[in-house]
């Protein structure tokens, strides 16, 4: 029997449209790749077209299932790596594989990276396929619909063989766009947006207000929770936690309570902003919406958007709430985010806040109190949680 | 001293004791207080159910824990007919159940309810035809067990779903499967309610759980307040919920390997003591190895158990809580007052030793012999 040897192959997404440093993205989606697996022996390789995973056998699924969770995978296969260039090694092999196979139906596709080789790629399904017909009685042909489809690749020294491909999630591999600050609430919209985010290459870091005793342990819970699942998907996340009481309770006590949330919003995306220079971020993201509350009307957005300089990336500025549910619910996020604690946007909601903020009211009721040393303050005493990759048992040893 | 009484309870394992231990001293905070012990003792509670929900593929809002098996029976059976009422008050049970089903079903009676009793055939397993035409558009419910707890008896639950189901699709299915967590693979998706107990699998008594899927809907029976459980309110026993995680865990691992040695155990046995008269098995091909019920045609039960215990030697009778009765479940399957009347439970573990066994037998040949002369004479 010829020697042939069961492997993952990862077709890339978007990547193939980089030209310039197609090289850096491969290599990033490499490094995640590898970091999503530390947990298995693995070893990767890759070339410009594919990468591939080599392991052992009885982790294939195990692996898969974790694979479908890393951005830049526009496919995941699992194939057969045969040493040899060989049509007649090939075809005896592909006779082989079939063996297992239910079909009636069959169609080759031929892909030959190597140009060495003497045949042409429809001159080499025609060989295979002869070899089939000739060797499976009762199977036929059929290029439109057939039940079964045969991937045939010949690289520079190697053959792949394989039958079926497993959709990946897209995007560029994270972390080779850059980084950015997401302001994690503990809601539905910001872990949803964190995640439309990460998938375009961000690597993000989190960033949440806790105002205890105003809020709860719980609700910290919750964001640590919520910053863990997207992790899975980021890789691990760091937790920037200000602690936001003297803050809220200054603004509560000293500004116009119809002001108290674009208040709060100003200061909160004034911190954001420094967290992110410290941390050499170059966006901010959030999970508004246009409309979906006060503090998200157009003019809302304008006063609040003004005391910063760093882009702010809102993906779901254009969403209906039940869109980015559905987008909650698929990313496991959404049964946590309807845990029922307080966050601190939900505290000190003023009966009627303002709906069209003006920005010189603002600037005039912040001279009110000390915006500078709140703020310094509060990232001086900020608190920095590292969330790696896994959801982990704290109780292992209990349970 | 040897037990062989797996089935009317187990000895408690070490690790799962010593989780209980450690939370009763560790964990002291009432998981329903907002301060952060209260916190750390929910967030304790938490973990633990995602670990049994995960294990069973549901979600954790699906797990309620009860004190037992029998309270679990008593919360699926009644909250479904007190929930369901208006659509109808009949409800099916098999005649394999454990005593408490019946006990239940008598108060239900008595509240206005009708209940029927599906046939079974002579190898235990439910009359499919006879099932069929029992559930009406009026059946609210049927329970069947996964195990019948007395002869071990396994009814395919999947296949009895989907009978119950094209009857009627809005009947909902419960099984006790007390007496199938630990010893073979249980799937509560086979149904809609599914009842089991810690101290059957190694874990401690005072705690079950009731699956309940989470289309489904119970009245509660207790009411309290809603601060962690609606259904069943009460602040929850945090160390014996997490000893409850961890016993499952550790009865649901190997069962393969276990089966097939308890397997080897059991016809050991059988293979002994089928060179006696007056002996029959009470033991079906759909009898799962664990659970060997014979009938000592001449004996009384209890004498034979008293007269074993003197070689400190312990075995059951009918199920532990229906001693002294006909055994139903054998009346069911074999229509024998006699064969149901002088029944013997042996029951192993993988903690049963090929030792124990071949001194079991050593005594049992002395015990039988000399209590089978006295009778003959």
């Amino acid at each position: 029997m010829m020697k042939m040897k069961q492997i993952i192959m990862i077709k890339y997404g978007e990547l193939t449209t980089k030209k310039e440093n197609i090289q850096y993205f491969i290599r990033t989606l490499n490094q995640n790749i590898k970091e999503k697996l530390k947990d298995f022996s693995v070893t990767t390789h890759f070339d410009k077209g594919r990468l591939f995973i080599e392991t052992t056998k009885k982790d294939h699924l195990l692996i898969i299932e974790k694979l479908k969770e890393v951005f830049g995978i526009h496919e995941i296969i699992l194939g057969y790596k045969l040493e040899t260039l060989e049509i007649e090694e090939i075809e005896k092999a592909i006779g082989e594989l079939v063996a297992e196979e239910t079909f009636t139906t069959f169609k080759i596709e031929t892909k030959r990276s190597n140009k060495k080789i003497p045949l042409t790629s429809v001159e080499i399904s025609k060989t295979i396929g002869a070899y089939l017909l000739k060797n499976l009685p009762n199977h036929k042909v059929d290029v439109h619909h057939p039940d079964l489809l045969i991937h045939v690749e010949m690289r520079e020294q190697e053959s792949y063989v394989y039958f079926k491909t497993i959709k990946g999630i897209g995007g560029y591999p994270v972390g080779t766009l850059g980084k950015g600050i997401l302001m994690l609430s503990g809601g539905i919209d910001s872990p949803v947006a964190g995640y439309m985010t990460s998938k375009r290459g961000v690597k993000i870091e989190c960033l949440y207000f806790e105002s205890p005793p105003h809020t709860s342990l719980e609700a910290k819970n919750k964001v640590i929770q919520l910053a863990t699942i997207l992790s899975k998907y980021n890789g691990s996340i760091k937790l920037h936690v200000i602690h936001f009481t003297e803050i809220q309770e200054a603004i509560y006590k000293n500004i116009p309570h119809e002001y108290l949330i674009t208040i709060m919003r100003r200061m909160m995306y004034r911190i954001a902003e420094k967290i992110a220079y410290q941390s050499k971020a170059k966006i901010l993201i959030n999970g508004e919406s246009i409309g979906q509350v006060a503090s998200q009307t157009l003019d809302s957005m304008k006063a609040i958007n003004e005391v910063v300089k760093l882009p702010v990336i809102r993906p779901l500025a254009c969403f209906d709430k039940l869109e980015i549910i559905d987008i909650a619910k698929k990313i496991n996020t959404y049964e946590t985010s309807i845990l029922p604690y307080e966050d601190c946007c939900t505290i000190f909601v003023p009966k009627h806040p303002v709906i069209y903020p003006k920005i010189n009211l603002c600037r005039e009721y912040e001279a009110c109190i000390p915006v500078d040393a709140l703020i310094d303050q509060a990232i001086k005493n900020h608190e920095i949680i590292k969330i790696n990759g896994q959801e982990k048992n704290d109780y292992e040893d209990l349970l | 001293m040897i037990y062989l009484d797996y089935s009317a309870t187990t000895p408690v394992s070490y690790d799962v004791l010593e989780t209980f231990n450690k939370v009763n001293k560790e964990f002291i905070g009432n998981p329903n207080s907002l301060h952060s012990l209260g916190v750390k003792s929910k967030s304790l509670i938490n973990s633990a159910t995602k670990q049994i929900s995960d294990l069973f593929n549901v979600l954790d809002s699906e797990i309620i824990y009860t004190s037992g098996a029998t309270e679990s029976n008593n919360l699926a059976l009644i909250g479904v007919a007190l929930a369901h009422m208006k659509k109808g008050r009949h409800i099916i049970v098999s005649k394999l159940e454990h005593p408490s089903i019946y006990k239940i079903c008598e108060y239900l009676e008595s509240l206005g309810f009708s209940i029927s009793y599906v046939n079974n055939d002579q190898e235990g397993l439910i009359d499919f035809e006879d099932l069929k035409h029992l559930v009406k558009e009026d059946t609210i419910l049927v329970s069947i067990c996964a195990v019948n707890s007395e002869t071990g008896v396994r009814q395919p639950l999947k296949m009895i779903r989907q009978i119950i189901k094209k009857e009627n699709t809005n009947c909902i299915f419960h099984s006790d499967m007390t007496q199938a967590l630990g010893k073979i693979p249980v799937n509560f998706h086979d149904v809609d309610l599914a009842s089991c107990s810690m101290h059957k699998i190694y874990g401690l008594k005072g705690i079950g759980l009731l699956y309940k899927n989470s289309r489904v809907s119970i009245m509660p029976l207790f009411h309290g307040s809603s601060a962690s459980a609606t259904i069943r309110p009460g602040t929850p026993p945090v160390a014996l919920i997490a000893s409850s995680a961890k016993a499952i865990r550790l009865a649901t691992q190997d069962l393969d390997r276990r089966e097939t040695f308890i397997k080897r155990l059991n016809e050991k046995i059988v293979k002994e003591l089928s060179n006696y008269e007056g002996i029959v098995f009470n033991q079906t091909k759909y009898s799962i190895p664990h659970i060997l019920n014979i009938s000592l045609l001449n004996i009384r039960p209890e004498t034979f158990i008293h007269a074993m215990e003197e070689y400190e030697i312990y075995l059951g009778t009918n199920t532990a809580c229906a001693s002294k009765e006909l055994s139903s479940s054998v009346l069911a399957i074999y229509k024998d007052k006699k064969r149901a009347s002088t029944t013997i439970r042996i029951s192993l573990s993988h903690l049963t030793t090929t030792d124990e066994i071949n001194r079991f037998l050593s005594s049992f040949k002395i015990v039988y012999n000399k209590l089978n002369d006295l009778v003959s004479k």
